[in-house]
């Protein structure tokens, strides 16, 4: 094929301050900046352009790359912003480095608590002509695909509650402070009911947090030598239908489609991929269920058995959500570009405490909108696709 | 690296009007996505991608109204993202879907939005909630006090006069009377503009954009897959983005790297897409400009920093030598410009349509003869964000 | 054909955290009647209001030093439309550059007939020098001072 620009992902940082009240949003987007390029061992000059996700309505701001920008150096800079999701900013990036024409790029995503209720606002997204009225917000939306998947998945509630306890177990060695949820499976399955079935124990308290990630090219990367690098070897990102009422809710065909693309490109077999390890978007235990079948790696079939074998567990075969997932910390907003960073941080060996030994290849999936709309897959690997043809 | 050439395939632009009652929000983006599918002679089926041109959730009043787009569009099970840079939102849109194809990732990228910005009540509400709540959100700062503001430096410096204002308003409506597209199409003259109220200092009713609401759409392709389908195409070859402090009291002062008065991070945006394209010397090299100005005294900055005028000269230049109009030297806006159409989510994008328009030959009784090479640009945030596109035949 | 509308409004309630920055320079307008700016170092300019970094540098700004009250205007407007949860007109507001700073902090000016416009707009131009006056009741905002004409 010729020499196709190769992307790496050669540093990231998350800004999660104990007490988010004692700093603005911007001073917070300045800190995982410097931390992301400090751990990247470059300064803000090396940076061609930037890419930056948030919402609006969450953030108070009607349009929050304004105020953000300088934060993260977009004075004089080439800086987009893709609200869709935290996941989408990364695929730009990537393809913009790609593209030939940006030898790095910055990719920041953030999600604030300054506003009186995240629900209200999310249920700000259902169109004025017919769902407005209704209390449709993520968690009710993830609710639907729940019981949708249960319908169709006998037992599958008592599978549900094993993946939490997997992924808490997971949290506590990664994210220690920032996972007080209930670890034990009796407290889980006993929460209080919030949205038939999600409990409280289920879901993880909203949690602020800023995300970035610095990406550059293979030339780039090989003229510093030294870079810790987790090299993109697929992108795929594909989209439902909007209206609940269009979707089988127990299905996620745009999942599917997004991990076809990847995988094409990572020359992943989609019939029997095989990763070290993966993270998958979790808002709800269901969630990462239907993530793991949509990326191949766990058929609905086995998905009782598997989590009463505690598989995706550190030291399982389809080990899954070793940061504890958006299960354990939950920076709602950008939980996407965050499972996007652990993926591409235990690739490069610098996933800290809860680093998988000797992790040569990783998926990440993010999800975003209402029942998973929106899919986003990376997969990564520890050479860049060149070296290994 | 020289990055290869994307080409426009199809352009599909709304006929702007204040209100669209016949129409909700996503039959407006459907509407444009229809045709430009029909301009392209593509199937939607055939799309790779999409990228979802949309500025603020609020002026819609759906959050992340962009979910809603997305039969619209057909993207369902497709490549899919949204893009916001405030009022450039619909050139860095094309970029990120000039990205997608120069990237090898796609071959075929819609780029699609629509707005109903003549619904809201409350525009200038929204817009004042673009500020800072640290310093400025209790300010009644909004994009017309915020323009005006600027009106006042580049008049300090340069010596514009509200007449010069006026003269841009009057060309750019004469060139809207030829446009079947534009909102305002009303020829007037420098006196009706004078006369008109009011609104902040210096900037009148006539010489402030209409609000307006219609969606565009575009299909971009790459250079392959237009030679093997032997379509006809556009190209871009040059894009370019930058931006400025958001602080405007930044920009002024002791010591600034940018003046208020100026639009020099559209200066930068524009250089980089001449870079890329090859263009050293605008006034020679570019036949015309489709330059983002929602008010009459940008439109003067725009074309300084496209490098179509030595800073501070294009007053004089309009006035004395009848630069800047169809006809005349480096025509500016022959469309009528965001002066004469303005749907927020998607006018930095009709920019490049009708940037696309003219050098495609298609511009009809607004054709510029003989455009082979034009530029468009695209205003964001608080004259923060700034996108460039060169197009050429 | 009948067309129908529907009506929604958006009701939003967000507390921002203004961070040590902010809080500290509207805490000395609150109880001092002073203002300050904090120097970028990098560039030497004494940003006002102030910010804990730069954003042309990202660097930390240091060093608070104390601005105004005297002044001189950057740029105004002045506004003869009505805009909803705006100011009934006519309001004029714009930037002042106070002695001692570097950038201008935007502020509404008062204390002038702004019924004649071109008249109001001459007394404001560029350049005019402006002093700082603070409300009796502070709070802790931009709203507690504004600009009149120097005498």
């Amino acid at each position: 094929m010729g020499s196709r620009t190769e992307v790496g992902v050669i540093g990231s940082a998350v800004f999660a301050p104990r007490d988010p009240g004692r700093m603005s949003l911007e001073e917070a987007l300045h800190a995982v900046t410097k931390h992301a390029l400090h751990d990247a061992g470059i300064g803000i000059d090396d940076i061609d352009g930037i890419v930056v996700a948030a919402n609006d309505q969450l953030d108070g701001r009607a349009i929050s790359i304004m105020a953000a920008s300088g934060s993260v150096g977009g004075v004089g800079r080439d800086i987009l912003s893709t609200p869709s999701g935290s996941e989408h900013a990364f695929v730009l990036a990537s393809l913009r480095v790609r593209s030939g024409m940006y030898r790095t790029q910055l990719v920041v995503s953030w999600s604030p608590l300054e506003v009186d209720s995240i629900s209200e606002t999310q249920r700000l997204s259902n169109d004025p002509y017919y769902h407005r009225a209704l209390p449709l917000d993520d968690l009710s939306s993830h609710a639907l695909q729940a019981n949708a998947l249960e319908a169709k998945v006998p037992g599958l509630r008592a599978a549900a509650v094993q993946v939490t306890v997997t992924n808490r177990r997971h949290g506590a060695l990664a994210y220690p402070e920032y996972a007080p949820a209930p670890r034990e499976a009796v407290l889980i399955a006993g929460g209080k009911m919030l949205r038939w079935p999600i409990t409280d124990a289920m879901v993880s308290q909203p949690a602020f947090a800023a995300v970035a990630l610095v990406l550059a090219s293979d030339e780039w990367i090989s003229g510093r030598g030294n870079c810790k690098t987790a090299w993109v070897h697929g992108l795929g990102w594909a989209t439902e239908t909007a209206y609940l009422g269009d979707r089988d809710l127990s299905r996620l065909p745009s999942l599917q489609a997004a991990a076809a693309q990847a995988y094409q490109e990572a020359g992943v077999d989609a019939q029997a991929p095989k990763f070290d390890l993966a993270e998958v978007a979790d808002a709800t235990p269901y969630q990462e269920l239907v993530a793991l079948e949509g990326l191949g790696l766990c058929p609905r079939a086995q998905w009782v058995d598997a989590a009463q074998r505690d598989a995706f567990g550190r030291d399982g075969p389809t080990p899954t959500n070793l940061s504890g997932g958006a299960l354990s910390f939950n920076p709602v907003f950008c939980t996407g570009l965050m499972r996007i960073a652990e993926a591409a941080n235990q690739t490069r060996g610098c996933a800290g405490a809860h680093q998988l030994p000797g992790v040569k290849t990783a998926v990440a999936h993010g999800a975003s909108g209402f029942a998973m709309q929106y899919n986003t897959v990376v997969v990564f690997g520890q050479h860049s696709r060149e070296t290994t043809q | 690296m020289k990055a290869p050439r994307v080409g426009i395939i199809g352009i599909g632009q709304s006929q702007f009007k204040a209100r669209r009652s016949d129409a909700n929000y996503p039959e407006l983006v459907r509407e444009a996505v229809t045709l430009a599918m029909g301009d392209s002679g593509r199937s939607l089926d055939e799309i790779e991608a999409v990228v979802y041109s949309l500025a603020p959730d609020a002026l819609l009043g759906i959050g992340n109204a962009e979910r809603l787009g997305v039969d619209a569009v057909g993207a369902r099970n497709k490549r899919f993202m949204r893009i916001n840079t405030g009022g450039s939102t619909g050139i860095s849109s094309l970029a990120a879907a000039h990205s997608h194809i120069a990237a090898g990732a796609c071959e075929l990228v819609l780029v699609a939005g629509a707005d109903k910005v003549g619904e809201c009540g409350d525009s200038q509400t929204i817009l004042n909630k673009i500020w800072d709540p640290t310093y400025e959100r209790s300010l009644p700062l909004g994009t017309i006090t915020m323009l005006a503001m600027s009106a006042i430096r580049y008049m300090h410096k340069y010596g514009m006069t509200q007449e010069d204002m006026a003269r841009i308003v009057v060309k750019n409506r004469a060139h809207a009377a030829l446009n079947p597209n534009a909102h305002l199409r009303a020829p007037t003259s420098i006196d009706e503009v004078m006369h008109s109220r009011m609104i902040a200092w210096p900037i009148k009713l006539f010489d402030a954009c209409p609000q307006s609401s219609g969606g565009c759409a575009m299909v971009l392709a790459s250079e392959d897959y237009i030679r093997r389908n032997g379509l006809e195409a556009v190209w871009i070859t040059g894009v370019g983005h930058s931006s400025e402090s958001y602080y405007i009291g930044d920009r002024m002062g002791i010591g600034y790297s940018a003046d208020h008065a100026d639009a020099q991070a559209l200066g930068e945006a524009c250089s980089r897409a001449y870079k890329m394209a090859g263009v050293t010397d605008p006034v020679r090299q570019i036949d015309t400009a489709e330059l983002y100005s929602p008010f009459s005294n940008t439109e003067f900055h725009a074309i300084e920093a496209a490098g179509l005028a030595p800073l501070g000269q294009s007053p004089r230049m309009l006035r004395e030598e009848g630069c800047f109009q169809i006809g005349g030297r480096n025509p500016v806006n022959p469309s009528g410009g965001v002066l004469c159409a303005n749907a927020i989510a998607v006018t930095a994008m009709v920019r490049v349509a009708e940037a696309a328009l003219q050098v495609w030959g298609r511009a009809g009784a607004h054709q510029v003869k003989g455009a082979q090479r034009a530029i468009a640009s695209g205003n964001g945030g608080d004259h923060q964000f700034f996108g460039a596109m060169v197009v050429e035949a | 054909m009948e067309l129908m509308t529907r009506i929604e409004k958006w009701n939003i309630t967000y507390q921002h955290a203004l961070g040590e920055t902010a809080s500290w320079f509207f805490a000395q307008i609150r109880d001092h009647q002073q203002i300050y700016g904090r120097r970028d170092p990098k560039s030497g300019r004494v940003l006002v209001p102030p910010r804990a970094f730069s954003d042309e540098t990202l660097e930390a700004t240091r060093e608070w030093v104390a601005v105004g009250p005297e002044g001189s205007i950057e740029c105004f407007t002045i506004v003869y439309e009505a805009f909803n949860n705006l100011p009934d007109p006519p309001y004029a507001f714009g930037y002042v550059l106070l002695k001692g700073a570097d950038t201008a902090i935007g502020g509404f000016f008062r204390g002038l007939d702004l019924h004649d416009a071109a008249a109001a707009a001459a007394r404001l131009a560029v350049g005019t020098p402006v002093i700082t006056r603070f409300a009796e009741h502070r709070t802790g905002d931009v709203l507690d001072f504004w600009f009149e004409l120097a005498p």
